[in-house]
């Protein structure tokens, strides 16, 4: 984070729990059956952009970049929130977690956004969580941004009334919500504009690459948000490694620059699966 | 680690570290250990940039494997528990991999193999073989597989001897090495039996176990196989006094593996009698710089003693 411009943790080093800590579900939010926001007690501080492993007993554990985090840590009262949809077995049985159930989390793990004034986020899909987190920060600290979001339909669209309340433009491929068709549409029309001096995106990967591309068109650098099936979380298992560098999607990433992309040749092509292999079963 | 600070550049470099690993020469006697990062050629080549004289893929077998579902590898105070579960994407995937490696970096790369069967053992061996590794490893001692795939081979001498001359065979003229068990009782004969079967090399140990850890709070063991293999600072005395014995029976060369994240550490297994140095859970406890540094610190002990290389001190803790 020593490029971070406004860390939200500058000057105080965070030490990584690499072994799961036990922490009761407060809250569950629910957007709706298969679309939920977990509110956990936080044993650690997690700054935006960065992930914690979270498992569940019996099941297993997979990584989740919060959609806030509050943090009070002196009154031992701080909150990460984990907003997820049921797509797998493991968040089909996250979806049935109750309030006061105890799960484990690990973290925090990797490197996050930095705080820019005049961000513009670019979210997606479940990418929209991360971006929450991060726009509530820049708030925080008093920084500029705005916000396009996009989804599949309208009950897609993660916390539309929140970002309203904020500076947020809305797109869905339906046309249920704000603008028809892909978030990215305007992009190179908002970037020409000049008011723009960093973009972060998180979503699905052939979005974060328009997003790349635009930001390399008008020369404004980007913090993309990416996702790799990921085994030990804390850079050993090589799982997450992309082709070219082997740069560490848990650990130099998941939020990564033009500086860390350079020389990485698997972007848009299918994700390696738990077996290590890719192909048509990995997804992107 | 902070954004920008990616990777040193293979750091240090020093001729009197060089060694020679059944005829495979490598530029110090660090060694990638078969399960961490060797997945791709581009992960394992972040351990070439990060300085390792020779890199060991992830171990493969005849059909895709995903392994075990997470937490599959949970640290404790003094190393790593892991159960992944011998996750791989198959050899013919692997050997893709692997000849990827060769046709990219210049140093040494060791495939790892492993068998449901006796007969297994050679098949995957032959797939392997296509991607020309410099040496095969051999998994005899995976224990994180037991309840799949029965008690590990590496258990019994008889056994071992012969998968050793099954991947022989199938191995066209490729240097083999055995990696075994610090459970096998008798571990040193069991690798005098391994020499005598055409071995080339013995990896010693395997991660030692299974350990359990359990979270006080859910009252469950965390990793998902609830057991998993012990590695790290926790096992290098055990390590150390296994490359010991089989030092005292053996000839060729072994690559000493377990709980080196020191230059101290290394020169034990040194003393005790090991040719290559392993490290894998040493990435954990001292960083991504661990290979430099144990280098480094070698280089500094041949300063300190005078030495022109380290083939003085190979085995000197012997009697």
């Amino acid at each position: 984070m020593t490029d971070g411009i406004h860390s939200p943790f500058e000057g105080t080093p965070v030490a990584v729990v690499t072994s799961p800590v036990p922490v009761r579900i407060e809250d569950v939010i629910v957007h709706h059956e298969a679309l939920k926001t977990f509110v956990l007690e936080a044993p650690f501080p997690v700054a935006p952009g960065q992930f914690i492993m979270l498992w569940l007993p019996g099941v297993d554990e997979k990584p989740f970049s919060p959609s806030l985090v509050t943090q009070r840590w002196r009154l031992r009262a701080g909150r990460i929130e984990v907003t997820a949809r049921a797509v797998g077995p493991f968040t089909r049985a996250l979806m049935a977690c109750r309030p006061g159930q105890t799960v484990g989390i690990r973290g925090p793990f990797g490197q996050g956004f930095s705080l820019e004034p005049c961000s513009l986020l670019v979210g997606g899909g479940m990418g929209i969580a991360p971006l929450r987190y991060l726009a509530d920060a820049l708030d925080s600290n008093g920084l500029p941004f705005q916000a396009m979001l996009g989804a599949r339909t309208a009950a897609d669209l993660l916390f539309v009334d929140w970002f309203q309340r904020r500076s947020a433009s809305f797109y869905t491929d339906d046309g249920s919500a704000g603008v028809s068709g892909p978030v990215t549409q305007s992009l190179d029309v908002e970037l020409e504009s000049g008011q723009f001096r960093a973009v972060c995106a998180c979503g699905p990967e052939p979005m974060l690459l328009a997003v790349k591309k635009a930001c390399e068109t008008h020369s404004i650098p980007y913090q993309l948000a990416f996702e790799r099936y990921m085994k030990c979380g804390i850079g050993l298992c090589g799982q997450c490694c992309m082709d070219g560098t082997g740069i560490r999607v848990c650990k130099e990433g998941p939020v990564l620059t033009a500086r860390e992309l350079a020389g990485v040749t698997e972007l848009g092509l299918p994700h390696r699966d738990a077996t290590g292999a890719r192909g048509p079963s990995g997804h992107i | 680690m902070s954004r920008g600070t990616l990777l040193p550049k293979s750091g240090h470099h020093d001729r009197r570290l060089e060694v020679s690993i059944a005829g495979i020469p490598l530029r110090n006697p660090t060694v990638l250990a078969s399960g961490i990062l060797g997945m791709s050629a581009s992960s394992a080549g972040l351990a070439v940039a990060l300085g390792a004289g020779a890199v060991t893929f992830k171990s493969c077998g005849l059909e895709p494997r995903k392994g075990h579902p997470c937490p599959a590898v949970v640290p404790f105070e003094h190393g790593l528990l892991n159960a992944v579960g011998l996750s791989n994407p198959g050899a013919e995937q692997m050997a893709r991999e692997i000849a990827d490696f060769r046709q990219r970096f210049q140093i040494p790369v060791f495939a790892s193999i492993f068998g449901k069967t006796v007969a297994e053992f050679g098949q995957v061996a032959e797939i392997i073989s296509k991607a020309r590794p410099h040496l095969i490893e051999v998994n005899v001692s995976c224990p994180n597989v037991e309840s799949e795939l029965g008690t590990p081979f590496g258990l019994d001498g008889a056994v071992t001897a012969e998968i050793t001359r099954v991947v022989k065979r199938a191995s066209e003229g490729i240097p083999v090495a055995i990696k075994l068990s610090p459970q096998a009782h008798g571990i040193g004969r069991i690798a005098r039996a391994c020499q005598d079967a055409g071995a080339d090399a013995i990896t010693a140990i395997n991660t030692v176990g299974p350990g359990m850890v359990i979270d006080p709070v859910l009252r469950r063991p965390i990793l998902s196989n609830r057991v998993g293999g012990v590695s790290g600072g926790a096992v290098l005395p055990i390590a150390v006094r296994c490359v010991y014995e089989i030092a005292s029976q053996v000839t060729i060369p072994i690559i000493g593996t377990g709980g080196v994240s020191r230059a101290d550490h290394a020169l034990q297994l040194i003393l005790a009698g090991a040719t290559g140095i392993g490290i894998g859970t040493g990435l954990h406890e001292a960083g991504d710089g661990v290979f430099t540094d144990v280098c480094q610190g070698l280089s500094d002990y041949l300063d300190r003693n005078g030495l022109d290389n380290l083939d003085k001190l190979r085995g000197a803790a012997h009697d």
